[in-house]
């Protein structure tokens, strides 16, 4: 049996192919402490630099045998392009991303989004990432994301705001979340352009533990689809939280693939989606790759869990947690690859 | 003249119909008519904040929906809280809440303060993006009972840890709440907490069952 590349084996996922084994891949958030320690780096330093970002993205993926290299980790960028500031805790030795503590604009009439948005500093950076990666990395697929509309809505403006205005503005709020997803087209297409081989529409805030399955197919799912339709493929549409009552839905907008969390029950969505959509996800980024109780016996449970579930890829359901305990994370990597060698509902093996 | 009756009635579906300018006027005619506040609060706008937890749970309701009541239910208590007589030892039980340091999500936090609010409790609202150290500062400071945290973020809830064993240390007795996300039940045992809420939703439907056990504790009174 031909044993594939990372980049092939990603490749070959999106296109539907027989690959040699199941991926481990994410896109979103992949960056773990001991490749950002041997670096020498600081966590709150890695954020701003695109060297550090791709250097620390490469050695995460390098270290522990993923499938991809993703940029960028947090999600701050377009609110800080906007001209709000961040806090990146430079002080603190915990894990900390960086936040907005005050939001420049203070309701939705105050949104007005500059059309060189997606050229202006710090966004400008994830693109030199991105080429970095390409250079230095050329053996991976580099991944990248974009918040949605509602859920980047929430980073540049307090998201109570938004919630409330859902019933009794919803015309107000239609027109914020137009002007969000220009930005969000205008940016996705960018990064593309600078190399990123795939890309993740990451509309976390809409489970259906947050918005009503109606306001999501009339407010949120035009959205995804306009989006979607501007970027090429690959494409991934994920959402945290409950997604069970829109996992259907999500798949009538556009996207290559969809991804979940551990709210999400697989057998469920697998039974509603059929076997021919690629799902991702689902598998717990704290319990199994970071708890301190559990064992390595335990974490590849979970990841057997998670094949049998009926997912396409093992994907992490969210940011991958970079306070990992390595010989876990090593573990589940290597249960993706032996476990994952038969097939997947929506792929064959070569 | 309406009875007192009809105006709980009145406050309970205008907050479960998130009826600002309804709840608002019957809190006024309760108070216009000397009736008893604090059982206007219990029966008529906590009694109606159940109701929501309820059409929550059914997923009738969700989180913009369950916001509007907590709107509606706060325009009420406004009015009503001033004519509630203190306790005859005028000593309040209090808690200490806030969205620990790394989050600056707080609409789960502000739906728990909610809970507290109509109980009665003396609330320290620590805001957002609160140094962990902070947290064991007001509590000392404050005596309070009861120290409540949420976490939005798996990056972030981990520092919860920290506080709870910081707190406990100091005061063992100090009851400690989770909230957020990515905390489950088993996260919070696993800390060391006294009580959780997984999400904003299951804030209010957790926050909401503490009510309806206040309230019937109040019946017992």
């Amino acid at each position: 049996m031909p044993e594939l590349s990372a980049k092939e084996r990603v490749q070959r996922v999106f296109r539907r192919e027989p690959v040699d084994t199941m991926p481990f891949f994410s896109g979103m958030g992949l960056v773990l402490r001991p490749a950002i320690k041997q670096l020498g780096y600081k966590f709150p330093q890695i954020h701003r630099d695109p060297e550090k970002l791709a250097r620390a993205a490469i050695l995460s993926s390098r270290m522990f045998g993923f499938d991809s290299v993703v940029v960028p980790f947090d999600m701050c960028w377009e609110s800080q392009a906007i001209g709000n500031s961040i806090s990146l805790y430079e002080d603190s030795e915990d894990t900390l991303y960086p936040t907005i503590p005050e939001k420049k604009w203070k309701s939705m009439d105050d949104v007005n989004i500059r059309s060189d948005i997606a050229d202006r500093w710090p966004i400008s950076l994830i693109y030199e990432a991105i080429k970095i990666i390409k250079k230095e990395a050329p053996e991976y697929p580099v991944g990248a994301w974009q918040l949605g509309p509602f859920t980047q809505a929430g980073q540049v403006l307090e998201l109570d705001i938004l919630l409330k205005s859902v019933y009794k503005q919803k015309a107000k709020v239609e027109a914020t979340l137009d002007k969000l997803s220009d930005m969000c087209i205008a940016i996705g297409q960018k990064l593309q352009a600078a190399g990123a081989d795939y890309i993740t529409l990451r509309e976390m805030g809409t489970g259906s533990d947050l918005l009503n399955p109606r306001t999501w197919k009339d407010i949120i799912q035009p959205r995804m689809r306009r989006i979607l339709a501007s970027w090429k493929s690959p494409k991934i549409l994920h959402i945290c939280g409950a997604t069970n009552l829109i996992i259907e839905m999500m798949n009538d907008c556009g996207a290559d693939a969809i991804s979940v969390d551990i709210k999400n029950n697989l057998k469920e969505s697998r039974q509603k989606l059929g076997q021919n959509v690629l799902l991702f996800g689902n598998f717990d980024v704290f319990a199994l790759p970071c708890k301190e109780e559990t064992t390595v016996e335990q974490a590849v449970q979970g990841i057997k869990t998670n094949i049998d579930g009926g997912v396409d890829a093992v994907w992490p359901g969210c940011d991958l947690w970079p306070d990992i305990k390595e010989a876990n994370m090593r573990a589940i990597v290597e249960t993706t690859r032996t476990y994952g060698k038969k097939p997947s509902p929506a792929l064959g093996r070569l | 003249m309406a009875t007192k009756e009809e105006l709980h009635e009145r406050l309970k579906n205008g907050v479960v119909e998130f009826q600002d300018d309804v709840v608002k006027q019957a809190a006024q005619e309760v108070v216009d008519n000397k009736y008893d506040a604090l059982e206007a609060i219990m029966n008529g706008l906590a009694a109606g904040m159940e109701v929501v937890g309820e059409l929550y749970d059914r997923q009738e309701y969700f989180v913009p929906e369950v916001l509007m009541c907590a709107d509606a239910l706060y325009g009420g208590l406004d009015i009503l809280r001033p004519y509630v007589p203190d306790k005859r030892d005028g000593i309040k039980a209090q808690v200490v809440i806030g969205s620990i340091q790394g989050d600056v999500h707080d609409i789960g936090k502000n739906l728990v303060k909610m809970m507290f609010d109509v109980a009665g409790w003396e609330v320290h609202d620590l805001g957002r993006d609160v140094p962990l150290e902070k947290f064991v500062q007001e509590q000392m400071r404050t005596d309070s009972e009861v120290v409540a945290m949420s976490a939005m973020m798996t990056t972030t809830m981990l520092g919860m840890k920290k506080v709870i064993k910081m707190i406990k240390e100091k005061n063992p007795n100090v009851a400690i709440m989770l909230g957020g996300a990515p905390v489950t039940k088993e996260v919070a045992n696993l800390f060391g907490a006294d009580g959780y809420a997984e999400s904003a939703g299951n804030a209010v439907s957790e926050g909401i069952k503490m009510i309806g056990r206040l309230r019937q504790m109040q019946g017992k009174i």
